[in-house]
């Protein structure tokens, strides 16, 4: 009986396990879905256009977060400072707009430094971890404090609105369409063009086996920088999308999406080790933590007890996927 | 004019000197063989050439100019290229990918040329479409394929450098005859091309047939350069081992092997599983069956599902005549089953960690223990440890600090502290030096005469030949022949292992 049912298992996971080495998001898509449809049974109304709208403006922030932390995972490193930039960036683009008067010519202005600032966090954690080879986990931490010590100064307390402007365009419509599908038609643009790059094959070879890249010849340092600026470039744009939604700046914002975005990543089907990652699985992975929370929500839970079951409902969430994934791989 | 020319070569890391003094001049269109026991300083020498080590002191000369090779990068700029013996794959990248990473082609300085690096990964891949296997194709894992499949990669990576100095350390461990034969037609074209290759190898049989000229190194110094037409293995071999010239011609003497007991060690009837089929066999407590044939015909398949590693579908395996079904190799291991593969990075060594802690953890779990005194188990690690004559300068030393050689030793002591009733060796002297190697097969001998089963899977004849008591011969997952008796020629050996394939 037992030898029977290896058998089926065997050759069962054998055409999986091609799926999953092509689609390594497919755990990640099926729980998505999963979550989709508990979502209706438990709100019909949550599974409207204009909900699923709002629910895509909300958690575009975390998934850019959580874009921003694959490509450093890609290659084995990891940038605990991410939600820190995000806030950094999301005060200074709040303030100087504010400062140069809230115009369309200041919210570009404003956004094209906001990107140097991410690129500049992003520069700063790879100098520290590539160049001064200090643990990833740890120097990335102090620079996160570092960096929200900065949005501190940039903006003491919470609350300085941002620009009518900038988050009625990111709420409302352009030509009848949400402006946060034309946000995500622009990230897949660009998420499609990034993974035909040189920089992200050698990433992910860096991320595989870091001293075989090295004796292959690659230039390992300015490689895992290249990883930390892509990182702080989506942290960055991860901030634009959560001044839209916020339509304020808080310099404490981002440290609680952190660990949110890890948790995407690894929701998503990529290996924290480095070397096996996959962006869309990022994105449905940074979905995946907002349908738990508005599930959660929608079940009607009391507030007290909405951190417990979320919390409880991410684990569940993670085990199934990394069940599905490691029995495929088995 | 040489090619290649090295003045004095020293490295030390730490207190350990890796290469003393290494001397080494490439001519043009050589295949320059470098022999050493491990730990010689032979992969040094080669790392130092290929710009991945930075050399203390000495010379490198290029056609005649002095160069420094800061990294490995500049090496390639330099012209040479390498094949690293531990590989330098990316596991979760395509075949295609990993052949093209050092250069990938690129379009607008961004983007990859995917057709470019097609076509040039083709032209490498097609070289050994022959004899590459079932499997193996442009757009595969390299994490997928088998040992010798990734060995082909690491060749067709190497040769994708088109370098006019060309780095083989030991890029043959892993590949059968048909793949080997393949390997040396193109490096005789590539030798017709003017090009200057070094070539490791720890069989004598290869290096015969592929080798201009062979430099010896013996404990980080070179000895001396002689071309091979002029010399014979045993001068090599005493130039190698120094002093005492009166080892290894042992292993190429007939068969001492021990007699065999009446009594069963380990019997398997049928099994069948992932990579293997209806295979049964008996051996008795003090015999040594080998497992002979091509590679990869299922012979570290049976072995690793014995010890619970593998997959079994049906049929029965029994030690000690009671039967068992091992779930796990920790399964296996408390039913007195040892297995040591020739895979040690992955199968083996417990990397980065001291090398008592390398020793003792099968100890641990045989003797459930759960509070460990370093005293106590430095007592029962030093015995067998010095069984194996194993070299090292403390028990605390990481075990990354030891050569190939010594490192296998490290882990075939982790079995000798409780003795188990069967021992399957999965090719375990894959890459380790002639000293070793004899080390080994006294060890086992001597084990077997102590009444172990003892299963033996080799990539060497000689090794079978010279050891075994009978060889199952392995083709397509099934046996196909046993060869006892007188019947344990090299001829016999090679028909039957050819015979469908």
């Amino acid at each position: 009986m037992t030898t029977t049912a290896t058998d089926i298992r065997s050759s069962g996971a054998g055409g999986l396990r091609s799926w999953l080495e092509r689609y390594p998001f497919l755990p990640a898509l099926v729980i998505l879905l999963a979550l989709l449809a508990l979502n209706g049974v438990f709100s019909p109304n949550s599974l409207s256009f204009r909900s699923l709208t709002g629910l895509l403006s909300t958690y575009m922030a975390l998934v850019m977060l959580a874009i921003a932390q694959t490509y450093v995972v890609s290659a084995g490193d990891i940038d605990l400072s991410a939600g820190a930039t995000l806030s950094l960036v999301n005060v200074a683009i709040v303030v100087l707009m504010e400062r140069w008067g809230g115009g369309a010519g200041a919210v570009l202005l404003a956004l094209a430094l906001g990107v140097l600032i991410g690129l500049a966090c992003g520069l700063v954690n790879g100098i520290v971890v590539a160049a001064l080879r200090l643990q990833a986990i740890v120097a990335t931490f102090a620079t996160s404090i570092f960096f929200t010590g900065l949005a501190l100064y940039v903006m003491p307390v919470a609350g300085t609105p941002a620009p009518a402007l900038f988050w009625r365009t990111y709420g409302g419509r352009l030509f009848g369409v949400p402006f946060v599908f034309y946000v995500l038609a622009v990230l897949a643009v660009l998420l499609y063009l990034l993974s035909r790059t040189r920089m992200v094959t050698e990433l992910l070879a860096v991320g595989d086996d870091q001293q075989a890249a090295y004796q292959t010849g690659l230039p390992v340092v300015a490689v895992r920088v290249k990883g930390y600026l892509l990182c702080g470039l989506f942290s960055a744009l991860a901030a634009f999308c959560l001044t839209g939604d916020t339509a304020s700046g808080d310099p404490l914002v981002g440290g609680k999406m952190t660990l949110y975005s890890v948790a995407a990543v690894v929701l998503g089907g990529s290996a924290l080790a480095g070397g096996w990652t996959t962006v869309v699985g990022s994105l449905l992975g940074a979905l995946t933590i907002g349908l738990v929370n508005s599930l959660v929500f929608f079940m009607g839970t009391p507030s007290e007890w909405q951190n417990f079951v979320q919390g409880l409902a991410i684990l569940l969430v993670l085990m199934a996927g990394v069940l599905a994934g490691r029995r495929a791989r088995a | 004019m040489s090619k290649l020319r090295l003045n004095g070569v020293s490295k030390a890391y730490g207190a350990t000197l890796a290469l003393r003094r290494g001397d080494l001049e490439i001519a043009a269109g050589e295949v320059h063989v470098l022999m050493g026991s491990n730990g010689s300083g032979k992969s040094t020498l080669c790392k130092i050439i290929a710009g991945s080590v930075r050399p203390d002191g000495g010379h490198i000369l290029i056609n005649d100019k002095p160069v420094i090779i800061s990294g490995p990068q500049a090496a390639r700029v330099a012209g040479i290229g390498i094949f690293y013996q531990e590989l330098s794959l990316a596991s979760h990248r395509s075949v295609e990918e990993n052949i093209c990473l050092s250069a990938l082609p690129v379009r607008a300085g961004l983007f990859i040329d995917r057709q470019a690096l097609k076509a040039r990964a083709a032209r490498y891949i097609a070289l050994f479409s022959q004899v590459a296997g079932e499997g193996f194709h442009a757009e595969a894992l390299v994490g997928n394929l088998r040992a010798d499949q990734r060995q082909l990669v690491e060749i067709m990576k190497a040769l994708v450098s088109e370098a006019p100095i060309l780095i083989f350390d030991e890029p043959t461990s892993a590949l059968d005859r048909a793949q080997v034969d393949r390997f040396f037609e193109i490096l005789r074209g590539l030798k017709a091309q003017g090009r200057g290759i070094i070539f490791i190898s720890h069989r004598m049989d290869e290096i015969t047939a592929i080798g201009d000229r062979v430099t010896i190194i013996r404990d980080g110094e070179t000895i001396e350069t002689l071309k091979l037409s002029e010399t014979d293995p045993g001068t090599v071999i005493r130039l190698m081992v120094g002093g005492a010239s009166d080892m290894p011609a042992a292993r190429s003497s007939a068969p001492a092997v021990v007699e065999a007991q009446a009594e069963a060690a380990i019997s398997v009837r049928n099994l069948s599983g992932k990579g293997f089929r209806d295979v049964s066999f008996e051996v008795a407590k003090g015999e040594i069956l080998g497992l002979g044939g091509l590679h990869g015909q299922g012979q570290s398949a049976l072995l690793r599902a014995i010890f619970g590693a593998g997959t079994v579908t049906s049929g029965e395996v029994a030690i000690g005549g009671e039967r068992y079904d091992a779930k796990s190799p920790r399964d296996a291991i408390r039913r007195g089953c040892a297995y040591v593969s020739g895979d040690r990075g992955r199968d083996g060594v417990i990397s980065g960690r001291p090398i008592i802690e390398n020793v003792t953890p099968v100890h641990y779990l045989r003797d459930r223990l759960m509070i460990a005194r370093p005293s106590s188990l430095r007592d029962k690690a030093i015995p067998a440890l010095e069984a194996m004559h194993t070299k090292f300068a403390s028990l605390f030393h990481p075990i990354n600090s030891l050569s190939g050689g010594n490192q296998q030793k490290v882990i075939i002591a982790r079995w000798l502290i409780d003795r188990p009733d069967v021992l399957l060796l999965d090719d375990p002297t894959k890459g380790i030096d002639l000293q070793a190697k004899a080390d080994l097969f006294a060890l086992i001998r001597q084990l077997a005469a102590e009444g172990l089963g003892i299963l033996l899977y080799s990539s060497e004849d000689a090794e079978l030949l010279g050891n075994a008591n009978r060889i199952l011969v392995f083709n397509g997952g099934s046996v196909t022949r046993e060869l006892t008796g007188d019947d344990r020629t090299r001829y016999n050996l090679y028909q039957a292992a050819y015979e469908a394939a």
